[in-house]
């Protein structure tokens, strides 16, 4: 017995194992092990078993549970190639390979993850970062190979083949995207109405840091910027509170950062990787933080010597908006001596007398323009190509010019009743309240009315709308403007921020209408007759709208303002070249950085020449700053260059801008 | 005790008329937890024990690098009052000590030596607790410390394969993705202004 007590089966028997005899004839509650395979490790087993056992291809295993973090799967059309799931990864498991063979499309970029299995800890943080959810995980946790190549496997929106259930999910508390765009500050519409100030206040330095810190450095957003800025890398400066060094990178692409960063079209957000689920980040308005943050002396960092005359050779430029202004900006970095004309009294062109100055005041304006005056572009202002000087002047006596004269005339309907003075084109108007705005102008000299209907669905609409809302309010103490448009709510071509704000300050709206007639008595407007519009553009795509004569209305108005688009006035062009410039509805025809064919010295830019918005007139300028090097520089007599003037050649041609593609609206 | 009492109040009151609680939280009517001070742990899992929280469901461990903190979190359960109390005591994290419960929850010995393997944490009273479980050979830092490197012990473990490039469609001519990172090289050369 006392053998006994220290064994651990103390009453063992040599027939104790008898008793699982009993189980002989009883139903297994286990699965036989041989069937239990995927299709993969059931057809391996099959090719290398001398017994085919046609039963094991039917075998499948068993269901994993619910939120099983299994092998990925990954949707390539949902997908866009971000890279966050490859940044994210602690083991450095993933990596994103180029795939040439996806379409080229905004807002995606042609490279896919793979993800090496031999260091896989399925820890699902990819999932829980993925930009689209197009990452996730299945329930398949079966997978066998004898080559180790095996194990680098390419997530699809199936596995291995096949469609899988879905395995890990991530749910509100595990997305590791804050989605919730940091809340811009607004001037309240009863108080903003009443005077030109600006309405968007900019972020604070810890609301841009905190803005900043939602990007996800995918860089998708940078293709389609027309200018193609550094975005990622600036946005990264705001957050590391590198101002200096936001400030140099943003001006690698864009000299004029301070009205970009307030007026910009911004498709980089239309793009951007987090509007795939949740709001964009606040790409333009992080600009202007950078911009608004910058002390005047921290300009003289941007260049580390001083711009000089370092290739002997001139350039005029005609107009002073977005495009000259970045062309004057790059010929004279690149060491040209650069002279801008300017018909106004104030250089900026649509950003001086276009846009409003409740979007962009001028100091902001200023800001751009002095830095650009600083480097020694010399703006003579008040001086008019085509009567101060003429274009075969500017030909003697310089060895290029660069037009960027853009679109400053009002389009206007034809119509009955449309050549009544009180209907006023969007370009009339708009300067005159600007120079209302500045106090160059009284309010007695305004020709406005008490009540308005603005025709037009763009932006440029709104802006007489809302500069009309302030006159008004100004002069009558009450306002009353209505917005109609041919384009119905869902293809207006506004900017959501004009639909918002332009409804916050009572502007009223009555869209999908085509105006008719301008009703006038007494030789007074009283009105605008509209046909309710069935269709903008025909099936082909072509503008053509259809109104249904039936529904007709009369919107009741003591002035009508048109902003149904701007045109080109080229009164400058003498008669012996008007034959030698083609001009195809309005824009005159030019190879891709801007050179008109036959004329090599004679360069375009901006709405003249490509269109339609600020950004893209600053692609223009730096493309034309390109190509009038190309031209000068090999047959200019050079000053001897500095190791840094050579460095910074380089980057402005490595920086030109390429078209860029427009990003549909999510 | 009466019957209009809900377990999580039973609970509750156990707990709270026996040992100091530091902090408590209800996260529904299944599941609630308290901090309690380090040297009560024992005390009052012995005296959930007897009140029938007799299944010991888990024990593990938070890393708290900031407060030089672990967080031993003990989830015991009652199958009559069906509530999962966690008991949740921080402890020192450079000399990570704690005795062990084995004599109050036999079953508990296997969760100490996972915990002993992920976090380092040292548990005297289990003749076990040293031995490895589930990582072999492991001679890095417990990998669940918060100061434990993925990517660093996965490059000096697993070298990088070098891996046919099956999955790459490369396009003709120039790369548009090279052209980015060229792109991102020179913007990164810009920066160094004020930090």
């Amino acid at each position: 017995m006392k053998d006994n007590e220290n064994k651990r089966y103390k009453h063992a028997s040599i027939f104790g194992p008898m008793r699982h005899f009993k189980y002989i004839f009883k139903k297994p509650v286990t699965h036989p092990f041989k069937i239990i395979f995927t299709r993969k490790n059931a057809s391996y087993l099959n090719d290398n078993a001398i017994i085919k056992n046609k039963k094991r291809l039917d075998s499948a295993p068993r269901t994993a549970p619910d939120n099983l973090r299994g092998f990925h799967t990954n949707d390539w059309e949902v997908c866009i190639g971000c890279g966050t799931c490859a940044d994210i990864c602690p083991t450095d498991a993933i990596r994103m390979v180029e795939r040439a063979d996806l379409k080229d499309e905004a807002g995606k970029l042609q490279q896919r993850p793979v993800i090496d299995y031999g260091r896989c800890c399925f820890c699902a943080l990819c999932v829980d970062t993925c930009t689209t959810e197009s990452l996730k995980m299945s329930k398949e946790y079966i997978y066998a190979s004898t080559d180790p190549d095996q194990f680098l496997l390419m997530p699809e929106k199936t596995w291995q083949g096949e469609k899988v259930e879905q395995g890990y999910v991530k749910t509100e508390e595990s997305d590791l995207l804050d989605l919730k765009r940091i809340p811009m500050e607004h001037i309240e519409p009863d108080e903003r109405k009443k005077s030109f100030i600006e309405v968007v206040r900019g972020y604070s330095k810890e609301y841009a840091r905190q803005e900043a810190a939602r990007c996800v450095e995918c860089g998708i957003c940078t293709s389609s910027c027309p200018v193609q800025m550094h975005i990622p890398d600036y946005i990264k400066a705001i957050w590391e509170d590198d101002i200096e060094g936001g400030l140099r990178q943003i001006y690698e692409t864009n000299p004029l950062p301070g009205v970009c960063g307030r007026v910009c079209t911004h498709n980089c957000e239309t793009a951007c990787a987090i509007a795939v689920r949740g709001e964009a980040i606040a790409i333009r308005w992080l600009k202007r933080y950078i911009i608004d943050s910058a002390p005047d002396d921290m300009y003289d960092k941007i260049f580390a010597e001083p711009v000089t005359e370092v290739i002997d050779a001139k350039i005029a430029i005609a107009g002073s908006g977005p495009s000259s202004l970045s062309a004057a900006y790059y010929l004279r970095a690149l060491g040209y001596t650069v002279d801008v004309f300017e018909e106004k009294d104030r250089p900026g062109g649509v950003a001086s007398y276009g846009a409003p100055q409740y979007r962009i005041p001028d100091y902001a304006v200023e800001k751009d323009i002095n830095f650009i005056k600083k480097i020694g572009v010399n703006i003579k202002t008040n001086t008019r190509v085509g009567t101060d000087i003429t274009l075969d002047e500017l030909q003697k006596k310089y060895d290029a010019v660069f037009l960027g004269t853009g679109f400053f005339k009002a389009r206007m309907l034809n119509i009955p009743g449309a050549d009544h003075k009180d209907v006023i084109g969007a370009m009339d108007f708009l300067p005159l309240a600007r120079d209302l705005a500045r106090g160059h102008l009284k309010l007695d000299e305004m020709n406005v009315l008490p009540s308005a209907v603005v025709v037009g669905g763009g932006d440029v609409a709104f802006d007489v709308a809302r500069n009309l809302t302030r006159i008004q309010i100004m002069k009558y103490g009450k306002a009353n403007v209505l917005l109609t448009s041919l384009e119905s709510r869902d293809i207006l071509p506004a900017s959501l921020d004009e639909f918002v704000e332009g409804g916050e300050e009572a502007v009223k709206m009555e869209l999908g209408f085509g105006p008719q007639e301008i009703m006038i008595k007494n030789g007074k407007v009283k009105g605008l007759k509209v046909w309710k519009c069935l269709s903008v553009f025909d099936e082909a795509g072509r503008f053509n709208p259809k109104f249904d004569e039936t529904q007709e209305q009369v919107f009741e108005a003591d002035q009508v303002y048109l902003s149904i688009g701007q045109a080109p006035d080229y009164d400058y062009i003498p008669e012996s070249m008007k034959d030698k410039v083609i001009i195809e509805r309005g824009k005159i025809k030019a190879n891709e950085v801007g050179q008109v064919a036959g004329q090599e010295w004679l360069f375009v830019g901006g709405d003249i020449f490509r269109g339609p918005d600020i950004i893209t007139g600053v692609a223009d300028g730096h493309r034309a700053a390109q190509g009038i090097d190309e031209f000068l520089y090999k047959k200019s007599k050079k000053k001897e260059q500095s190791e840094y003037y050579k460095e910074l050649r380089e980057a402005i041609h490595f920086n030109t801008p390429v078209l860029a593609m427009k990003p549909k609206r999510k | 005790m009466t019957n209009s009492m809900t377990n999580v109040e039973f609970v509750q009151n156990l707990v709270k008329s026996n040992v100091n609680v530091l902090q408590e939280h209800i996260t529904d009517q299944y599941q609630v937890h308290f901090v309690v001070e380090q040297d009560q742990v024992h005390y009052i899992l012995n005296i959930l024990k007897n009140a029938g929280w007799i299944q010991m469901s888990y024990l593990s461990a938070i890393d708290w690098p900031e407060e030089n903190k672990f967080e031993l979190v003990y989830i015991v359960f009652n199958w009559e009052k069906p509530v999962y109390v966690q008991i949740r005591t921080k402890i020192d994290r450079e000399n990570p000590v704690m005795n062990s419960i084995l004599p109050i929850y036999p079953g508990s010995k296997y969760y100490e030596r996972e915990c002993h393997e992920f976090f380092g944490v040292k548990f005297p009273g289990n003749p076990d607790y040293e031995k490895q479980l589930i990582l072999e050979n492991w001679d890095d830092i417990p990998p669940m410390r918060k100061d434990f490197d993925p990517e660093a012990y996965s490059k000096r473990k697993f070298p990088q394969r070098e891996y046919s490039e099956t999955y790459i469609v490369q396009s003709e001519g120039k790369s548009k993705l090279a052209k980015m990172e060229a792109r991102k090289q020179r913007a990164e050369s810009l920066r160094g202004g004020k930090k």
